[in-house]
Parts: structure tokens; sequence; C-alpha cells
């Protein structure tokens, strides 16, 4: 039998995941990405939380569609300031934007 | 039994293409296995009798996010070399933080009671659509936080057209 314990260990699974793949990608679209699989573990907890202990408000999956368009906004910028940032100085590499370092 | 072939089928297909897409040296190739990590999560959702938000994550996530992701990576495309090493000189650390961080989080939920109401679990009551639940909490309970993410999603799309049209303007 399923229980909740199986999805959220799947999430903290997923989770190690993003956070390792976060800190080491080079590349800042990889890193991008990378948050993207963390988001999801916690859609995963989210969904799950509301399923085997809140079904009768769905407040886990109202929280998942929030979640969701602020990865879908967040998703957008970053890959808005990249490009912007590629145009200018042709570096994609996360190491290498070091403009603003002192 | 079913659901459990299910589920560990789908969590084995999660867990490998994500460390796939982490570990993958060609940037294009991750953002195609991040969207098999993401369709293995949506038929996660629809087991969970979330069909809406299986949905969701179809149409929103392997729908707009992969695909902006794949032709920004078109568009950079000089930089990216097939070839490049891909991977900083953090891995030691990174494996270390990862490693606690999901230990830390497995034994807390091993740990917790969970109370009574995990044992009417998913199995066995029968799976309902919630989709008309939901769409009323919007309307109703959640309707600020709702128009709120509007006008999020607005000021994310002028911002992006802002930031990526700027220095266009610039060279004229």
């Amino acid at each position: 039998m399923i229980t909740l314990a199986h999805y959220i260990i799947l999430g903290a699974i997923l989770f190690a995941i993003g956070i390792f793949g976060v800190i080491t990608r080079r590349n800042a679209i990889g890193i991008l990405m990378s948050l993207e699989l963390i988001f999801n573990a916690v859609n995963i907890n989210m969904v799950a939380f509301s399923r085997f202990l809140t079904p009768e408000g769905a407040y886990g999956e109202l929280f998942t569609i929030f979640i969701i368009t602020v990865a879908a906004a967040e998703s957008v910028l970053g890959l808005a300031i990249i490009l912007a940032i590629y145009r200018k100085r042709q570096v994609l590499n996360a190491d290498e934007m070091n403009l603003m370092k002192w | 039994m079913v659901e459990l072939i299910l589920f560990y089928a789908f969590a084995g297909v999660i867990i490998f293409s994500a460390m796939l897409m982490v570990l993958s040296r060609n940037i294009f190739h991750s953002a195609l296995f991040l969207a098999v990590t993401l369709l293995g999560v949506a038929a996660l959702f629809a087991m969970m009798g979330s069909f809406f938000i299986a949905g969701i994550q179809v149409l929103l996530y392997i729908g707009a996010v992969v695909v902006l992701t794949i032709f920004v990576i078109n568009l950079t495309k000089q930089v990216i070399g097939q070839d490049a090493p891909q991977v900083n000189e953090h891995v030691i650390p990174a494996i270390i933080t990862s490693l606690l961080a999901a230990c830390l989080i497995i034994l807390a939920v091993l740990k917790t009671d969970w109370g009574t109401r995990i044992a009417q679990s998913v199995a066995q009551t029968e799976l309902t659509d919630n989709t008309a639940l939901i769409g009323r909490q919007l309307l109703t309970n959640f309707v600020i936080p709702f128009e709120v993410v509007s006008v999020l999603l607005l000021a994310a799309l002028i911002g992006a057209i802002a930031i990526v049209s700027r220095d266009k303007e610039a060279e004229k």
C-alpha cells in the first residue's frame, strides 16, 4: 500500500537531486532547469499532503497551482535575463558572470 | 498491487531522468530529460487523483517552460559547445549538502506520527475528481491570491519583454 511517506521520500530525493544540480551546474540555463526540479519536489509533497490529510478542501492542490504559476513567471524572467546577458557579454556560465563581483 | 507497481515504475522514471538531467554534459539533452521528469510527476499527480493538476503540469511545464528553455538554448547555441564541461568544482560539497538534506527529510518523515487520517489512504477511498472543488475554492476562499497571481503574471510578461528588448533600442 502506498502511504504518504512514499510520496514525501520521493519528493525528498527529487529535492536533493535539484539541490545538487543548482550547486554544480556551470550553465545558467542548467541552474534554472534544476530549480524546476526543486519546484516539482515541492509540488509532489503538496498534492500528497492534500490528498492524504485534507481531501475535503484541496488546499494543497490550490497551492500547487500558485506554485506552478510563480515558477512559470520566474522561469520566464530568468531566461530573459540570461538572454540579455548573453547578448551583451557573450557568456552563459554562471561563474563567468562576475560583473558585480568586487 | 497495481498501484504499487505503477508508483515504483514512475518513481524510477522520475529519479533516473532527473539524475541524467543533472549529470548530462549536453544542455539540450538536459532539457529533454527534464521533460521526461515532469511527465513522470504528472503521472504521479494523476495517480493521486488530481487530474486537473496533472493536466496543468503537462500544459504549463512541458508545453511552456521546457519549450521556452529549448528556445533559449537554441538562441545561445554558439556558446554551448557539445563537449563543454558542465560541472564546476563544487561537486563534493554539493553531494554532501544534497545527501544531508535528503537524509534529514527522510528521517523526519519516518519519525513523524501522521495520526489516524492516514489510515484511510487513497487506495481505500475511491479516487474522486476534485476539479470542481478547486474551481469553487479559487473563486471563494482563494480569490485574493488568485488575483495577486494574475497581476504577478502580467508583471512578469511586461518585465520579460522590457528586459529582452532593451538593448535592441539602444542599437538604433
